[in-house]
């Protein structure tokens, strides 16, 4: 069975198709990526899935039941995490607290799940903190640990290596594999390709809304349709 | 002391009403909601106190439930109508709540007294019980800024989005906010009739608004202590300017635009960032 699926999903801005008619399905344990350029829909299909924005028409199934008309907030409790494509902390928390956060999801978190989250995403030293203080690419990790904070099953990240340089996107991309490797469902929307290669099981490609190739990273990088939207042809080669 | 307080037993009873009226407000702007229906609510507790003890006899703690109970209710209610509003349409929209309110007891007849309003709401409310009743809802509205319920009402301000994204039920919270806005609203107008004995349409209008917003931009809208300090100020201000004699309205006025241009956070906030600078570590991976 699928962890999450979405069928024929379409949401549209008045005459503006962002997502239209988007088939997707992760299977449990892999991490599949969103590839696409600006615009071509991605985090608007996250939003999708996240309950974020209402669909035009579709169906969402999580766990093999519908849940396109569910609360937004109800997702975290069936173990939906997610981050965001801007950083989005609240300025006025340490770091402990802004991933402490994930954690008041239950009321009784597993113990230790913020400190292990903290730990993964290497943000010991500044648990104290507060995300102004922070450099882009810390106040990125101290997402994910929120999110990781909530105990997902299905993590969506949404650009999670933006801001970071070379040896920051291997780390994060080692935790990510790393988590797959512990069960943990996830996809992911970046524009480092070369990351995306070394990272996902799956590979989605979209353009103006709709999916344009999916398959394993080396047969949608050779797709043609992808290369001519988004990739160009130096993609060939690595794969 | 004890003179100086039978000196100032008015104002010092005036100082705790201001400080529930002030947190009337705070609670919803604390949750990101701009709501002023906290105000609409002191008018209703204060007639439904005076209407009780006068017609019924009932004691002053249960004239102050009825009328926080009725306010709760209304609030809530006001709630899911405005739950569309954000922003300055939702503060438009209960400053309106609250000036019909005022409208509607000029005109309620004998139940409200009309214009005269009402008067003779004798109870034995003392000084004291205003002060724990205030003592105890600052208790629990600091308690809930602490822990799992802060960052729950934080990220329902801050970020609503991201708030549902990590499971916060943004709109219970929302409605609980009006809802306790309602309560320590009519809380304020309850007890502020029953030691008064006397209340108004004029004591329920608009200006009501224009204090309770004022010691909210002055002290802080982000915990009780910014209402607190607001409660403080705007009580004994006019003591402290009485030397100033009819520039006091002007002062007051170039207080608040001071406050709300070159100090948004409050005098509480101001407080806050000059604590954390002194605090602030040195951070690897901080910014450069």
């Amino acid at each position: 069975m699928t962890v999450i699926e979405a069928r024929d999903v379409a949401v549209h801005y008045g005459g503006i198709k962002a997502v239209d008619g988007v088939d997707l399905a992760l299977e449990p344990g892999r991490i599949c990526g969103l590839l696409g350029p600006n615009g071509s829909g991605k985090s608007t299909l996250l939003a999708a899935l996240t309950r974020l924005v209402p669909l035009t028409r579709g169906t969402l199934l999580l766990d093999g039941a519908e849940y396109q008309n569910a609360a937004p907030a109800s997702l975290a409790r069936r173990g939906v995490a997610r981050t965001f494509q801007t950083v989005r902390l609240l300025p006025d928390l340490t770091v402990a607290e802004n991933v402490r956060l994930g954690a008041d999801l239950r009321r009784r978190a597993p113990a230790g799940v913020v400190d292990d989250a903290i730990e993964r995403t290497g943000l010991g030293d500044v648990v104290r903190a507060r995300p102004g203080e922070l450099s882009y690419g810390m106040s990125r990790r101290v997402e994910i640990a929120r999110a990781l904070a909530t105990s997902p099953r299905l993590l969506l990240l949404d650009e999670p290596t933006a801001g970071m340089n070379q040896a920051e996107r291997q780390e994060i991309s080692e935790l990510l594999r790393r988590l797959r490797d512990e069960g943990l469902t996830q996809l992911l929307v970046e524009h480092d390709v070369q990351l995306m290669i070394d990272t996902c099981d799956d590979l989605v490609a979209m353009n103006f809304g709709a999916v344009v190739a999916h398959g394993s990273p080396a047969e949608v990088v050779t797709d043609p349709d992808v290369q001519r939207a988004y990739l160009g042809k130096k993609w060939r080669a690595h794969a | 002391m004890i003179a100086w307080y039978e000196a100032n037993v008015v104002l010092i009873q005036s100082m705790f009403i201001s400080l529930l009226l002030a947190l009337s407000i705070q609670v919803p702007f604390r949750a990101g909601v701009f709501s002023l229906a906290g105000i609409g609510s002191y008018g209703i507790g204060a007639y439904t106190a005076a209407i009780v003890t006068l017609q019924l006899g009932w004691p002053p703690f249960a004239a102050i439930g009825a009328g926080m109970l009725l306010a709760a209710v209304i609030a809530y209610l006001l709630a899911l109508v405005l739950a569309r509003l954000s922003g300055l349409y939702l503060g438009m929209a209960t400053i309106a709540y609250s000036l019909i309110l005022s409208v509607a007891v000029i005109n309620g007849g004998e139940l409200t007294g009309g214009a005269q309003g009402l008067f003779g709401a004798v109870s034995d409310l003392q000084t004291g019980h205003v002060v724990a009743v205030a003592v105890a809802a600052v208790v629990l509205l600091a308690l809930s800024e602490r822990g799992r319920p802060g960052r729950w009402i934080d990220a329902v301000r801050e970020d609503p989005e991201l708030a549902v994204s990590v499971g916060v039920p943004v709109t219970a919270i929302r409605q609980l906010s009006f809802v306790v806005g309602g309560l320590l609203g009519a809380c304020a107008g309850a007890m502020n009739t029953l030691l008064r004995t006397t209340v108004t349409p004029e004591e329920v209008g608009f200006h009501l608004v224009v204090l309770a917003l004022t010691m909210i931009i002055v002290g802080g809208s982000r915990s009780w202590a910014g209402a607190l300090i607001g409660a403080v100020v705007f009580t004994w201000l006019p003591t402290v300017l009485a030397f100033v004699g009819e520039w006091q309205t002007l002062v007051y006025g170039v207080v608040v635009a001071v406050a709300a241009i070159f100090v948004p956070t409050g005098i509480l906030g101001l407080a806050q960032d000059f604590v954390r600078r002194l605090r602030r570590p040195a951070l690897p991976g901080g910014r450069p």
